[in-house]
């Protein structure tokens, strides 16, 4: 298989999917024409034009910094299509109307370069059907792409093959998908709404129904059904709300019209309380009232009965809340299942309902159970799918259970279970060796695609394989250094951090310390690499507050500088050493990641120096760090009126920090000066090991040094400080920040200023660190900056003091 | 004591349109380009006048570095195609410079050392920001009486507000006056000092790959808008302070333009039997505290009056600039001055207010307008940043 070149794409239609597709392509720098019908007045690529700059209205941000907007072309069908020809992939994400797409497909037909690839973006609309209006040569190179939204942060894309489609097109692009835009790619059949929406979709079904059995309200309904169930935090009717009831009564009804075999379809319409919704206007998020609304402080919820909204209080009962708490997944379901409390019976009824729905669809739906699993996982935000729940809660168990409840006729459907679930010996559908496919009648193992070795550590589901832990080299209380899976060899070692959310105590730092002296002598290169969903939030705060209270401050002085020299220690290391960085790297964890030869993070991870939220400033050479890289900046920059001067490449650091801004992207970090032109963002968060180590290895390949002595470098002295003392005055003094904000400003003024000298003064890098060291440390003994770290530790929010 | 051996004689004045900073018409458009036409369109008006005899170029500018910098004064009047003998200085009061440019100018001539001055004001707030390219302080200003110079602008109008309980209501009625009385101005013809100004703009098109000159004349000032309203004005955010009431559409607006006046000694219009249009009666500056500097005309004002030898009430016509509509409303509060007297061709936060230009742009509107009108007393005062306030008198002859 040949690279698969994609330069440009095309992306059809300029609406909610179309628009937001465009702009995650272009945050994983890939550019793209969006095109939309004409407009009828102005400029023609107009609608277009107004979809790109409305990217910047959406929540969450579709884009990940705004001035990618300007890689999105707009264009228009009118004009612009012999464009077509510049797209190497061409997406299709019009509205779901089968004509309207074929009138599409057959308008672009000639303009598409013969070696370009197109696909459609339906959620649910025959693939097959729609790439018959293509000319017959093009039809090879079409299939679907499902993006699940928002797309630049929902991992799933379902990719569906036609018949003609080309066997390597669809590895390549499913290798495109994976490394270059992000995502985790479940192939699905070209049935009626694929796998995601499809179960999805049928379990919000299902919940309702269960819900009106047991006559629950959306709240209870949505307490139950969120985090406590271990799925996303919208559950079923908020979900419902941000997807637009409009739209699930249309995908309900597509299940109605396309699926008259289905033994479920007499469920497949909309309740009368959605449609009733519907006709008056309230469609959701969209329109700021669905099944909930909130036109004040608090959130209202319909009520079925009334048709009125009435405050929501409805939530799990105690009963239920224990038994959600039990360990096993085993005993919860009995527990649930045996419960008197209709809201368990109700948990237990609508997972009855989803697994057998589930196993009964498997062999027409998806190839295996894993697909299933992992599209629910990745399209629905659920932590677990509904096989590999099943699964761990006792396969035969639930089978027998579901089977009396079809017996006793309460389940939704008496469609028998499918004879694969209770065949002897079975005890799951995942096992070491893959997962069961019901339309092969065997075991699938995982794909082959070479794009999945990059994948040291992938998603698995539930009773899959165990996650390799390769060899340890060291560990002790605070971090562990390993190697040897096939991502580093043995010649590259990876350190992770042992804490909860990977927080820096002294554990950590002694064990760094340990860890780069071994892997000084015996390794090439080292990457830190964590196990969790974050890098590291930062400094152990709790045990900063017993030295406090203790008040002994010498010895945090003395942690303090143990940190700065672990911080100098990971840039100056002998071999080099990459920080892998996903999710928050937060105070202490950005000031290491900053200290590192390389950074590699994904496009979602969250760098910031956020320390003053505590009242305190960055003190492990964060500051010295940022007022080294403004020196060096300002000294290598020459702007249009003369020498650049320092205080502007100051100036917004100053701010960066002071408003402890967490960049919302890596590109956003970039922006913020966090990271470094030769740190590198890749977009998915499962090959992160597997690029830092090549990146490592890459590095002592090139012969690898650490950097050269830092020299004396320029500061803005006491001018600098006086100058941002203005701004901070100006807020103090408009009710903006608080006198402590002030206090802690002028404190960060001054670590980044390098103290009260003269502007322009060289300092060394021991000036700067001891300066920080102590203003953090006279900011510890500050009665108001310890009452906001003793709230931020009880509370896990910031105290505004 | 006599504080003159001459009188000083306006004998013709004029101004460029004002453009909004940053999107309007002289956006690209350098200061020291809108100075020298600003000096060739005044003596355009005195033909009589030898350009030889021409002392001293005085020009008010708030932040003369970058495009008005190295003396924006002298470059101005080299590219206006005045004599080299001329000389040019520039001056910086931030506000009042374009005022203190023609009072200095005045001076020169009061005490019989010049005969023929040239006084005028430039800014260009879309090439240099408000603070300048290099804002530093000293760290010794953050005591009990100094910390207000660091107050930004809209800072200190708050204070103002408050100290002088200048409500946002009364804010916001200030400002729709201000743009309304714009308008019927502007309908009305009233601006007759303006010379209208040709914009050249030289920009590249990436399509043609050629440079595109774009010409076009701009006629009047582009700040007024006829789409504000009380409702607009009020759903506006105070920008300075949480609890504010200073919003961006009760403060003035930051523009670009420039502004000229000839000053002639007495001797000299006998000489060449030049008709003056104003005499320059006097003028005064006062400091205040810096944190409320948008009080300042407060203190100026009653000692220009007395320099001059006038009553307030003598003043047919006061241009008090309304860096704020909480200042304005403070002072005139606190002299009482006539509302009907004051700006009533609408004022900066209509106008706009292309600070060091100001002073001489509005003097240049107001001599004008003393003559249309056949009023006889008229007053130019501003606040002033840092904390001060300038008041000057002209008498239409």
């Amino acid at each position: 298989m040949g690279n698969l070149i994609v330069r440009k794409v095309g992306v059809l239609g300029a609406g909610v999917m179309g628009a937001q597709i465009a702009a995650h392509l272009v945050n994983v720098r890939v550019p793209v024409i969006l095109f939309d019908l004409p407009a009828r007045e102005g400029p023609k690529s107009g609608i277009a034009r107004r979809a790109i700059e409305g990217l910047a209205r959406l929540s969450p941000p579709p884009l990940a910094a705004a001035d990618l907007a300007s890689h999105i072309e707009a264009a228009n069908y009118e004009e612009d299509l012999a464009r077509l020809a510049e797209c190497d992939l061409v997406i299709e994400a019009i509205a779901e109307r089968m004509d309207w797409k074929l009138d599409l497909y057959r308008r672009i037909g000639p303009h598409l370069r013969a070696d370009s690839i197109i696909a459609s973006n339906t959620s649910g609309l025959s693939i097959a059907t729609i790439g018959d209006a293509l000319p017959e040569a093009m039809r090879s190179r079409f299939c679907g792409i499902h993006f699940f939204n928002p797309p630049r942060y929902m991992t799933l894309v379902e990719l569906i093959a036609t018949p003609r489609t080309d066997a390597g097109l669809l590895d390549a692009l499913e290798t495109f998908l994976v490394t270059t835009v992000g995502k985790g790619v479940v192939r699905a059949k070209d049935t009626p709404n694929f796998i995601a929406n499809r179960y999805g979709i049928f379990s919000m079904i299902a919940t309702m129904e269960n819900a009106e059995r047991f006559g629950l309200g959306f709240d209870t309904v949505d307490d139950l059904t969120g985090t406590r169930l271990a799925r996303a935090k919208s559950a079923t009717f908020r979900t419902a709300d941000v997807v637009g009831l409009d739209t699930m009564a249309h995908v309900i009804r597509t299940m109605a019209e396309t699926l008259p075999a289905d033994p479920w379809h007499r469920y497949f319409r909309s309740p009368d309380w959605m449609q009733a919704l519907i006709d008056r206007g309230a469609l959701g998020q969209k329109t700021r009232a669905g099944i909930f609304s909130k036109p004040g402080k608090d959130i209202l919820v319909l009520d079925r009965s009334s048709g009125e909204y009435v405050a929501s209080t409805g939530s799990a009962s105690d009963a239920v809340k224990a038994i959600l708490k039990i360990g096993s997944a085993t005993e919860r379901f009995a527990a649930l299942r045996a419960s008197d409390d209709p809201q368990a019976r109700f948990l237990w009824a609508i997972q009855r309902d989803l697994f057998h729905y589930c196993a009964f669809h498997l062999a027409s739906v998806a190839d295996n159970a894993r697909d299933v699993d992992l599209a629910l996982r990745w399209g629905f935000g659920w932590s677990s799918g509904p096989f590999e729940t099943w699964q761990a809660a006792g396969w035969q168990q639930i089978a027998r259970w579901i089977n009396e409840d079809i017996a006793a006729g309460v389940a939704m459907s008496d469609a028998p279970l499918p004879a694969w679930v209770t065949e002897p010996g079975r005890t799951g559908v995942h096992d070491a060796s893959g997962s069961f496919s019901a339309t092969r009648g065997t075991t699938v193992a995982r794909s082959s695609l070479p794009v999945y070795r990059r994948q040291a550590f992938a998603p698995l589901v539930s009773g899959e394989r165990v996650a390799e832990r390769g060899q340890t080299v060291f560990e002790n209380a605070g971090v562990r250094l390993w190697t040897g899976i096939e991502a580093t060899g043995q010649d590259i070692a990876v350190l992770g951090f042992r804490t909860k959310m990977n927080i820096i105590d002294p554990n950590v730092l002694q064990g760094i310390a340990e860890a780069l002296a071994i892997a000084e002598r015996d390794f090439r290169g080292v990457v830190i690499w964590q196990t969790g969903d974050h890098f590291s939030l930062g400094a152990d705060l709790a045990s900063m507050g017993s030295l406090i209270e203790a008040g002994r401050f010498d010895e945090i002085d003395h942690i303090i500088a143990r940190f700065q020299q672990t911080s100098l220690s990971l840039r100056d290391a002998q071999v080099p050493v990459v920080a892998a960085v996903r999710g928050m790297a937060l105070g202490g964890g950005c000031e290491f990641a900053l200290h590192t030869a390389r950074i590699v993070a994904t496009l979602e991870s969250n760098l910031g120096l956020v320390e003053t939220g505590v009242g305190l400033i960055p003190g492990g050479g964060g500051c010295k760090e940022l007022a080294l890289r403004a020196a060096r900046e300002a000294a290598s920059t020459r702007t249009a009126s003369g020498a650049a001067w320092l205080f502007d490449f100051v100036r917004p650091r100053f701010e960066t920090v002071a408003r402890a801004t967490t960049a919302r992207s890596a590109e956003d970090a970039r922006a913020l000066g966090l990271l470094r032109p030769a740190d590198v963002v890749i977009a998915n968060p499962h090959e992160l090991l597997h690029v830092a180590a090549t990146l490592a290895r890459g590095l002592a390949d090139t012969g690898w040094r650490p950097p050269l002595p830092v020299q004396p470098f320029a500061v803005m002295g006491a001018n600098g400080i006086a100058t941002l003392q203005a701004q901070l005055v100006n807020l103090r003094d408009g009710g903006f920040i608080s006198a402590h904000d002030h206090t802690v400003g002028m404190a960060l003024a001054e670590a980044l200023c390098g103290g009260a000298v003269a502007e322009g003064s060289l300092v060394d890098e021991r000036w700067m660190l001891d300066l920080e060291r102590g203003l953090f440390v006279d900011l510890l003994r500050n009665p108001l900056t310890q009452a906001r770290i003793k709230h931020t530790l009880a509370t896990g929010k910031p105290l505004r003091n | 004591m006599p504080r003159q051996i001459e009188e000083a004689y306006v004998v013709a004045a004029t101004r460029t349109p004002i453009g909004k900073s940053h999107r309007g018409a002289f956006r690209d458009t350098r200061p020291d380009d809108l100075l020298a036409f600003a000096l060739r369109a005044v003596l355009a008006q005195v033909p009589e006048l030898d350009p030889a005899t021409i002392e001293d170029v005085v020009v008010g500018c708030a932040l003369p570095e970058g495009v008005q910098g190295y003396n924006v004064a002298r470059i101005g009047l080299l590219l206006a195609g005045l004599p080299d003998t001329a000389g040019g200085i520039t001056i910086n009061r931030f506000c009042s410079s374009g005022l203190n440019a023609i009072s200095m100018a005045a001076d020169r001539i009061r005490c019989g050392e010049a005969d023929v001055m040239i006084a005028a004001g430039a800014e260009s707030m879309s090439m240099v920001p408000m603070s300048g390219h290099h804002p530093s302080f000293n760290t010794r200003i953050y005591t009990d009486e100094n910390y207000g110079i660091a107050y930004g602008m809209g800072m200190t109008a708050e204070r103002v507000a408050r100290q002088w309980k200048v409500s946002r209501e009364a804010q916001d009625a200030f400002a729709l006056q201000s743009h309304q009385r714009a308008l019927a101005a502007q309908a009305a013809g009233e601006f007759t000092e303006i010379s209208p100004f040709e914009v050249v703009d030289s920009l590249p098109n990436l399509h043609s790959r050629q440079i595109e000159r774009r010409t076009r004349t701009v006629m009047q000032d582009e700040g007024p808008r006829a789409d504000t309203s009380a409702e607009a004005l009020a759903r506006l955010r105070p920008v300075f302070a949480t609890q504010g009431s200073v919003t961006a559409g009760n403060a003035s607006q930051t523009s670009d333009g420039a502004g000229a006046l000839v000053l002639m000694s007495g001797k000299a219009l006998a000489r060449l039997n030049i008709t003056p249009i104003a005499r320059f009666a006097s003028f005064a500056v006062v400091g205040v505290p810096p944190e409320v500097m948008g009080i300042g005309p407060k203190a100026a004002i009653p000692k220009a009056l007395e320099r001059a030898g006038i009553r307030q009430d003598d003043l047919d016509w006061i241009e008090l600039n309304e860096a704020f509509a909480a200042q304005a409303l403070a002072v005139m509060n606190e002299l009482g001055l006539d509302p009907a007297r004051v700006n009533p061709l609408g004022g900066a936060i209509a106008l706009g207010h292309p600070l060091g230009a100001t002073g001489a742009i509005r003097s240049a509107q107001l001599i004008h307008g003393l003559q249309r009108r056949k009023a006889r007393y008229g007053m130019v005062s501003m606040c002033v940043g840092t904390g001060m306030g300038a008041a000057g008198i002209f008498e239409r002859v």
